[in-house]
C-alpha cells in the first residue's frame, strides 16, 4: 500500500479523525488516490479499460478520478444466463475483471449451487457480498481478508463515535431484521457481538431462514424464466408457495422479536435493523402493553439504511425512540452501503454525516458522468449533487463507487465542531424522486411479468 | 422539490398549452419536468369539467358521415405540412428541446406521419376494420336465420389516449382514429412530447374552429401515474376505453383503474428482431448488402421505434457471423453519423457491454459505447434491452433454434431469405409474434394491417343493438 494511504488508514481509531478539513486532507488524498490508481490499474481489467478510454495515466486532482469511478452496477454487469445456467468458471471469470487479485486454485467440479460457489470462493479468501436486490440483479461485491479485517474495526469505531456508547460488554443485541448472509453482514455482526454485548446473556438469532446470495438470485432467476416463457405453470406455483413461506416466517418474527425484547426489558439493550422492522416490533411491544417506561433509559439503536421504500406513520423514528425508551443522544445512524468498506456515522449534536480522512467524497452531477459545476472550487457551505465516493481502505475491489444517491454535502465546519466533509441528513435516492412517466411503443417482456417480489 | 425549483430559475421554462375541444389554455400552473432530458416546461391546471363533457350528450361527430370527417383530416394533413403553419413549427422548435432525438430526425417523423393523413389510407383503414364500415354512420339493418330483425351501430365511444413520447406518428394517427370512430377523446400527452397533439388540433381549429371534429378532442399533460388526476379521470362513468401505449409504472399505475365498463386496449411495449439464414452470409457483397438491409430495420427511427429490430438471430459459424457483424457495424455507424445522433448509451448498458469487451471469449464487440453505433454478438440474447444504435447479434445454427427467443413482446420479424419465411411463421406467431416482414422492411406496413394482433377500430367502438322484433 502507498504511503499517503496508509497515512490516512492509520486515522482509524484517532478521535480526532473527523476533524480535519477537506482542505488539509486534499493533498494527501489526491496522493493516495494516485498511489491506488497505480497498484491497480494493471490489476483491475475494468480499471485498466476505464483508464485506457479516458486516456489517464495519473490522478493529479480529484477530477481525474472521476471518469474511473465505478457505478454500482459494475458490480452487476455479469450476464444473468451464467446464473440461470450455473456457468461457474464463466461468473469466475467475470469476478476476475473486477478483482484485483487473480482467482486461482477454485475447484468447480460439482458445484452446488451459487451459495456452494461463494464458500468455496470464501475458503481461498475471496468474499463475496450480494446486494438484497429483490427482482433486479443483485450485485455481486468481491473483497479481501484485509476488508474483512478493516470492517471489523471500523464498525465499531463508528457505533461508538456515532452513539457514545462505550464498548463494554454489557448490552444485548437485538436485531429486528432479517440480514442477508453474506460474510460481510456476518463480520460486521460479529464484530459488534464482541464489543458491545454481554456474553452471559442471552445470544437473540432472528427466527427467518437465512437469506443467502441464493435465495435471493432464485428470485432473478425465476423472474427471467417467466420473461423468457421457460418457466411452466407448477414451477410457479412451486415458487409462489415458497415466497408465501417466507413472507410468513417473516411476519412471524416480529412478534417472536417482541417477545424476546419483553422478556429482558430488565437489561440493557442494544436493538439494530431497519425502520421498517424496528418500528413493527415497536408496535407489538406497545401492542402487549409495554413501553418507555418498561426499558433501560440507557438503550441504544443502530438504524442501517434508510426506508428502502417503506411506509411508515410520519412519526415513526420518535415511535421507536420511545417505544424502547432510547435517550436523543444515542440516535445512532450510519451512512455506508455495501458498495463502501467503511461507515459515515452521524453526530449528535449537528445531525450531519461525518465523511472518515480515507474516504473522498466526489460531487457527480445527476448523471453521474461529471463532476457537478463548481465541485472543484468548493470550500464551504452545502452542495448538492449524485455522491460518489472513493473509499481507500478497500483492497479486495476499487475503491471508487458512484451512488444512487443525492447528498447535500458541506466542506464547512459542522455544529459538533469538527471541519471534516459532512452530509445532510436529507439524503434521497435518485431513483425515489422520479416516477416512470416514460412510456414508448419499444420495451420489453419484463413488462409483461408479473409478480416476484 | 427543491431541485425542481432550482432547474426552473435557471432555466427559460417552456410553456406547454391545452386543447379543450376547440379552445386552447395556457398557463404556467404546473412545472413539469421531462424525464429523458430533464428539461422543464409549464402547463396549465387541468379544468376537468371542460376535459369531460356528460355522457348526457350525444358525441358531437355521431351524425357526420365519415366521408366528411375523412375529407376533414385529409385537409387538416396538407396544413400539417404547410410551411406557414406556425403551430407545427413552434412545435417542432420546443420539440427539440425536450425530444431525446435530433432535429432533423423530429422534422422527419413529423412530415411522415402527416402522410398517414390520405384518403385512400384513411378508407383502407376503416375497411379493413369493418365488415360494413356503414355501422359507423347509420343504425345498418339485419336480420338472423329466424327471421329476428335489428339494426347495429358501431356507435361513438368515449376514449381517453395515453399517448407516447416517442413518435409524433402515434399523435396523428391516433387523432384519425378517434375521429373516425367518431369518439369523444381525450388525449393524454406525454413528457418526452406535450406539444405534438395540441399542435394538431390547433391547426385542426385554424381549419374550422366550430367542427364537430375539434369539439371532440381535448389534449392535456399530467405526470403519468399522479393518482390525484387519474383518480379523477379513469372511470367509467367519463370514458368506455383506455388506449394506452406502453408499459412500465404508466400502464401498471392504469391497471389498478380498470373495471366493468372501462377497458384497456393495450399497444404493449414491443421488441423488434431479425432472422437471418445463413443464405445471407454465402459470400462478401450478400453480407454485405444483407448487413445493409438489417441496419435499416435496426435504425428504425434511430432506434427508438417498436419496429426497430434490437436482436438478430444469424445463422452461421462464428468466424461467419463475426463478418456480418463488421459490416451491420458498419451501416450502423454511418446511418448513426447521417442522423447527427450522438447521445451516448446510459450508464448500465455502458457497464454491461464494458464487461463484454473485457469477456472477449465469449462475445464479440465491434464499436464503443460511444453512442456512435455498437454491435455485440453472443450465443443468446444479452440481458439488456439493446437501445440507441445497438445491435444484439445472436448466433444460431440453425433458425430453428431463434423460434425459442420469440415472445409474446414480439412484435415484428425481418427475415431473410424471404422465400423461408413461410416455413416460420406459424412457429413465429405461436410464440406471440405478431409481424414477419422482408428485412430491411420493419417499418412499412400494407394499409390496414392488424396492429399488435387486433384491428383497433373495431375495438374502440361500443358496439350497439337495436333490437326490432320478430314480424309477426
Amino acid at each position: 500500500m502507498g504511503e499517503a494511504v496508509d497515512r490516512l488508514m492509520a486515522l482509524v481509531a484517532d478521535p480526532q479523525r473527523f476533524s480535519f478539513s477537506a482542505a488539509e486532507l486534499r493533498a494527501t488524498q489526491v496522493a493516495a488516490l494516485d498511489e491506488r490508481f497505480q497498484e491497480r490499474k494493471d490489476r483491475i481489467k475494468l480499471l485498466a479499460l476505464r483508464a485506457r478510454d479516458a486516456g489517464i495515466e495519473k490522478i493529479g486532482s480529484v477530477a481525474d478520478m472521476v471518469p474511473l469511478l465505478f457505478p454500482h452496477t459494475a458490480y452487476k454487469s455479469y450476464p444473468e444466463s451464467f446464473l440461470m445456467e450455473e456457468r461457474w468458471d464463466r461468473l469466475t471469470k467475470w469476478l476476475g475483471t473486477i478483482s484485483p487479485y487473480p482467482i486461482e486454485g477454485l475447484d468447480l467440479e460439482d458445484v452446488e449451487g451459487i451459495d456452494d460457489w461463494i464458500e468455496r470462493l470464501a475458503a481461498l479468501g475471496y468474499f463475496i457480498s450480494c446486494s438484497s436486490g429483490t427482482t433486479g440483479k443483485s450485485a455481486m461485491l468481491i473483497a479481501s481478508q484485509k476488508d474483512m479485517d478493516w470492517s471489523k474495526i471500523d464498525t465499531v469505531n463508528v457505533f461508538a463515535w456515532g452513539s457514545g456508547v462505550v464498548p463494554a460488554q454489557d448490552r444485548v443485541i437485538v436485531g429486528c431484521a432479517p440480514v442477508a448472509t453474506v460474510p460481510k453482514n456476518a463480520t460486521i455482526a460479529q464484530a459488534q457481538y464482541e464489543a458491545f454485548a454481554d456474553p452471559t446473556a442471552p445470544r437473540w438469532h432472528y427466527p427467518v431462514p437465512p437469506i443467502t446470495v441464493g435465495s435471493l438470485t432464485a428470485m432473478v432467476v425465476m423472474r427471467k424464466k417467466i420473461a423468457d416463457g421457460t418457466a411452466r405453470p407448477d414451477e410457479i406455483a412451486a415458487f409462489e408457495d415458497t415466497s408465501a413461506a417466507r413472507a410468513k416466517a417473516v411476519a412471524d418474527a416480529i412478534p417472536a422479536t417482541a417477545q424476546f425484547i419483553i422478556e429482558n426489558r430488565h437489561r440493557k439493550l442494544q436493538l439494530s435493523g431497519l425502520w421498517s422492522g424496528l418500528w413493527q416490533v415497536a408496535k407489538a411491544v406497545r401492542d402487549a402493553g409495554y413501553g418507555r417506561a418498561d426499558f433501560d433509559p440507557d438503550n441504544s439503536i443502530y438504524v442501517g439504511g434508510g426506508l428502502k421504500r417503506a411506509q411508515l406513520p410520519d412519526d415513526y423514528q420518535e415511535y421507536v425512540f420511545d417505544t424502547f425508551n432510547i435517550p436523543e443522544d444515542r440516535h445512532f445512524q450510519n451512512y455506508s452501503m455495501q458498495e463502501l468498506n467503511s461507515g459515515m456515522p452521524k453526530c449528535r449534536e449537528g445531525g450531519r454525516y461525518h465523511v472518515p480522512p480515507w474516504i473522498v467524497p466526489v460531487l457527480l452531477d445527476k448523471s453521474g458522468d461529471a463532476l457537478v459545476e463548481g465541485a472543484l472550487d468548493h470550500t464551504s457551505g452545502e452542495m448538492e449533487g449524485r455522491a460518489a465516493f472513493f473509499d481507500l481502505s478497500l483492497d479486495g475491489r476499487w475503491g471508487g463507487v458512484i451512488t444512487g444517491d443525492r447528498i447535500s454535502l458541506d466542506h464547512g465546519p459542522c455544529k459538533c465542531g469538527n471541519h471534516g466533509p459532512s452530509i445532510r441528513d436529507n439524503i434521497v435516492r435518485y431513483a425515489d424522486l422520479e416516477g416512470d412517466d416514460k412510456i414508448g411503443c419499444a420495451g420489453t417482456v419484463d413488462a409483461y411479468v408479473r409478480g416476484v417480489a | 422539490m427543491n431541485s425542481v425549483t432550482q432547474v426552473a430559475e435557471n432555466q427559460e421554462l417552456v410553456s406547454a398549452p391545452f386543447f379543450l375541444r376547440g379552445e386552447v389554455l395556457h398557463g404556467t400552473d404546473v412545472i413539469q419536468t421531462s424525464r429523458d432530458l430533464g428539461v422543464t416546461f409549464a402547463t396549465p391546471r387541468i379544468p376537468f369539467d371542460r376535459a369531460v363533457p356528460p355522457r348526457t350528450e350525444v358525441p358531437p361527430l355521431l351524425n357526420v358521415p365519415l366521408a366528411e370527417i375523412i375529407d376533414f383530416l385529409v385537409e387538416t394533413g396538407q396544413r400539417l405540412i404547410a410551411p406557414d403553419n406556425d403551430h407545427m413549427q413552434e412545435c417542432i422548435e420546443r420539440m427539440c428541446r425536450t425530444h431525446i432525438l435530433p432535429r432533423a430526425v423530429v422534422e422527419n417523423t413529423a412530415r411522415h406521419a402527416a402522410a398517414y393523413l390520405d384518403k385512400r389510407v384513411l378508407m383502407a383503414e376503416v375497411e379493413q376494420n369493418f365488415p360494413d364500415p356503414r355501422a359507423l354512420d347509420e343504425w345498418v339493418p339485419k336480420q338472423d336465420f329466424t327471421g329476428r330483425r335489428s339494426f347495429v351501430r358501431a356507435f361513438a365511444p368515449r376514449l381517453i389516449h395515453v399517448l407516447p413520447g416517442n413518435s409524433p406518428g402515434v399523435a396523428v394517427k391516433s387523432v384519425a382514429q378517434g375521429s373516425m370512430v367518431k369518439g369523444v377523446n381525450l388525449f393524454k400527452m406525454s413528457s418526452a412530447d406535450p406539444f405534438t397533439m395540441v399542435a394538431i388540433l390547433r391547426t385542426m381549429a385554424d381549419i374550422d374552429a366550430k367542427h364537430p371534429i375539434v369539439r371532440s378532442m381535448s389534449a392535456v399533460y399530467w405526470r403519468g401515474g399522479d393518482d390525484a388526476t387519474e383518480r379523477v379521470l379513469y372511470r367509467p362513468q367519463y370514458f368506455d376505453k383506455i388506449v394506452a401505449w406502453g408499459g412500465g409504472d404508466a400502464i401498471n399505475n392504469v391497471i389498478k383503474y380498470l373495471g366493468p365498463g372501462f377497458q384497456l386496449v393495450s399497444f404493449d411495449p414491443k421488441t423488434s428482431i431479425s432472422m437471418i439464414g445463413r443464405e445471407g452470409l454465402v459470400d462478401e457483397a450478400t453480407v454485405d448488402r444483407v448487413a445493409d438491409l438489417c441496419s435499416t430495420d435496426v435504425m428504425t427511427l434511430n432506434q427508438e421505434a417498436c419496429v426497430a429490430s434490437r436482436f438478430q438471430f444469424v445463422e452461421g459459424s462464428e468466424e461467419e457471423v463475426d463478418r456480418f457483424c463488421e459490416r451491420l457495424h458498419h451501416h450502423i455507424a454511418r446511418r448513426a453519423a447521417e442522423s447527427g445522433d450522438v447521445r451516448p448509451l446510459d450508464r448500465d448498458m455502458r457497464e454491461a457491454v464494458d464487461t463484454m469487451t473485457l469477456m472477449d471469449d465469449e462475445y464479440g464487440v465491434w464499436g464503443r459505447t460511444d453512442g456512435k453505433g455498437l454491435v455485440i454478438r453472443s450465443e443468446e440474447p444479452v440481458d439488456f434491452h439493446p437501445i440507441n444504435k445497438t445491435a444484439n447479434v445472436v448466433r444460431v445454427d440453425s433458425l430453428d433454434e431463434a423460434v425459442k427467443w420469440i415472445n409474446v413482446a414480439t412484435q415484428t420479424v425481418g427475415f431473410y431469405p424471404f422465400d423461408r419465411m413461410a416455413d416460420y411463421r406459424d412457429r413465429l406467431a405461436a410464440g406471440g409474434a405478431q409481424r414477419v416482414v422482408h428485412l430491411g422492411e420493419a417499418g412499412p406496413s400494407t394499409i390496414g394491417n392488424p396492429h399488435d394482433a387486433m384491428y383497433p377500430l373495431h375495438r374502440f367502438v361500443h358496439w350497439m343493438a337495436h333490437e326490432d322484433g320478430k314480424p309477426d
